[in-house]
């Protein structure tokens, strides 16, 4: 009892050597998981694309860490700081445990694209009005069928007339969502704006009037649509009364892969 | 199944953005260990409670890291022998009193300069003020576990105890750490404290500054980051099984907008330094002061930070922080409203 450390039975807890070990995997798994973000392009998933630079950054100091970590431990006697009084407690094996299993995880588990779900619960219907400042510059010289959801959005917001833009041809593509408010023959096409990582995701979506019935694009199937813009009076989010929007009239409707960068910034 | 997936990818989300800025935190706090002069460092800081806490406020400047890199800096702080008061001033103000956050700030509300100028004076006001409070808690056996106190006090001390007497002049608030209960007893999570200690006394370890800076990145890294993934899982459970719409729809007025914003800041958890480009996207549907009540409150409380200063503090104490941070962010920006 002379260490209070030292006192608890030794039977329960991970060995020194294993714990050493641990950190080394720790390491080497997380610089791996943000390597492989940053090879395969799915960061473009999680984070915008402004912080590659910091994640291929973190991924090598974690591997230049667990590389470093793993010379020192194979010439053991090198290093002799890691306390095994201290180390050998059962939460800090707990910590290294949770870091190393939520690494794996995430290199087995590719991250997934946001879906019209999420649109839906991050409230997409406010965007029917198209009211949101915008963090970007929007480019005004683009010209209308060269413009993306985005931009459309933008440009609305920053002279938000919609029949100003009547008659203008329209090339967008984007995610389907099947807004309950709409009706029958009118999907929402929609994209995702990024300023930060995945959590800070909105989404955005400009009304498209079919030919038809929306049931032949089902949500979360990406279209290409192109034709041109109208005006019409939508029943807004409350569907009490009725609001004057821009419309995509769809000419041509095709469907597409999903993009491997599927948000816009 | 669907949403457990986006769960888990809002989960990473909020990882692979925090860890490059706790790997930065890390090896900043680290770092310090290669401060030969800490304690003269720590002698000129102004001994009045107040002015020391506004001094602590302002030591973001030289750290620019934000919330996910605060913690192991604040940490290093206190194990070097800063008061409580000064680091947690140091705590809550420098995720937003640094140059890159008022950088980013301008950035986005550039237009709206008053924004970014009182972000950066109410934030410093907040936390000059807990720090104020705090530096008056001079019985630092209350912040602790009391389970940790009974372990300190209570049993002999150590061989290893007993051969550095400095350790006992160390405010017993820095040797305490995480704790997690076991076998009824409370086990520290936090080794890297007590390693960083030789630091003070080079004389008790052969060990050069690069071995202990080592040791330490690894250490911290690996306890913040277990604490980080915690508070990570909450926030995206949060985020998927609470529309969003439900915190948006309480803000309609001047007050309920407020207290939407610093809920919707608790809950997104999202690093100070872009959290003014995501405020930007309210800013046709809310009120500029509860935007400004979003980017006060975002940095200093979110539910990813919360499971960081765990291992610093015990539970009631991040409460009390949480509750004063609270109302002092709503009167400002209330306040704030009506000139406006």
């Amino acid at each position: 009892m002379s260490n209070s450390f030292l006192s608890f039975p030794k039977n329960n807890q991970p060995s020194p050597k294993f714990l050493r070990w641990l950190d080394v995997l720790v390491l080497l798994a997380w610089g791996l998981l943000l390597l492989k973000y940053a090879i395969t392009g799915q960061y473009k998933l999680l984070i915008h694309p402004n912080y590659f630079s910091l994640i291929v950054v973190s991924s090598i100091v974690l591997l230049g860490l667990g590389l470093l970590k793993t010379f020192i431990y194979w010439q053991s006697s090198l290093d002799t700081i890691d306390n095994d009084e201290h180390i050998t407690l059962l939460p800090t094996g707990w910590s290294g445990t949770l870091l190393l299993v939520v690494a794996i995880a995430g290199l087995m588990i590719s991250p997934r694209v946001l879906n019209s779900d999420t649109a839906l619960a991050r409230g997409v219907s406010n965007t029917l009005p198209l009211t949101r400042s915008q963090p970007q510059a929007f480019r005004t010289s683009t010209k209308p069928e060269e413009r993306t959801i985005i931009d459309w959005v933008r440009t609305l917001n920053a002279y938000p007339e919609p029949d100003a833009y009547a008659g203008q041809p329209a090339n967008v593509t984007g995610f389907v969502i099947h807004l309950p408010e709409l009706p029958d023959n009118y999907l929402l096409l929609s994209r995702f704006i990024v300023t930060c990582c995945a959590v800070d995701a909105y989404p955005v979506g400009i009304p498209i009037k079919l030919e038809g019935n929306r049931t032949a694009y089902p949500p979360d199937s990406w279209l290409t649509v192109t034709g041109t813009m109208v005006t019409e009076n939508l029943a807004s989010t409350d569907s009490k009364t009725t609001k004057r929007q821009l419309i995509l009239a769809a000419k041509t409707i095709k469907s597409i892969p999903t993009p491997a960068d599927p948000y816009d910034y | 199944m669907t949403q457990l997936h986006n769960a888990f990818t809002l989960f990473l989300s909020l990882l692979v953005e925090a860890m490059p800025f706790l790997l930065l935190g890390v090896l900043l706090s680290s770092s310090l260990l290669f401060l030969t002069d800490e304690r003269k460092l720590i002698n000129k800081l102004p001994k009045n409670p107040f002015l020391g806490a506004l001094v602590g406020s302002c030591v973001g400047f030289l750290f620019p890291v934000c919330e996910c890199g605060n913690v192991p800096v604040a940490r290093r702080l206190l194990i070097k022998g800063v008061s409580p008061g000064v680091a947690v001033a140091f705590l809550l103000a420098a995720p937003t009193i640094n140059p890159v956050v008022i950088w980013s700030t301008w950035v986005a509300f550039g237009e709206q300069p008053q924004i970014v100028i009182f972000r950066v004076l109410f934030s410093l006001a907040i936390a000059t003020l807990i720090g104020f409070v705090f530096s008056w808690q001079v019985e630092s056996k209350s912040i602790l576990q009391p389970a940790l106190v009974k372990l300190l006090w209570a049993k002999t001390p150590s061989p290893k105890f007993s051969q550095e007497p400095q350790l006992e002049r160390v405010p017993a608030l820095l040797q305490s750490g995480t704790f997690l209960l076991d076998r009824g007893e409370a086990l520290p999570m936090d080794g890297s404290l007590f390693d960083a200690l030789p630091s003070f006394t080079p004389s008790t370890t052969s060990l050069s500054k690069s071995q202990l800076f080592l040791n330490n990145v690894v250490q911290e890294l690996r306890e913040l980051g277990g604490m980080l993934i915690l508070g990570s899982a909450i926030a995206a459970t949060i985020q998927v099984f609470v529309p969003r719409e439900f915190i948006l729809h309480l803000g309609q007025d001047t007050i309920t907008s407020i207290l939407a914003m610093m809920l919707l800041a608790a809950v997104v958890s999202i690093c100070s330094t872009v959290d003014s480009f995501f405020a930007l996207s309210f800013a046709a549907t809310f009120t500029s002061s509860s935007l400004l009540a979003f980017l006060i409150f975002g940095p200093m409380i979110d539910i990813k930070g919360i499971g960081l200063m765990l291992s610093i503090f015990k539970p009631r104490i991040i409460a009390y922080i949480f509750a004063i941070a609270a109302q002092l962010t709503f009167i400002f920006t209330l306040t704030y409203s009506y000139f406006f």
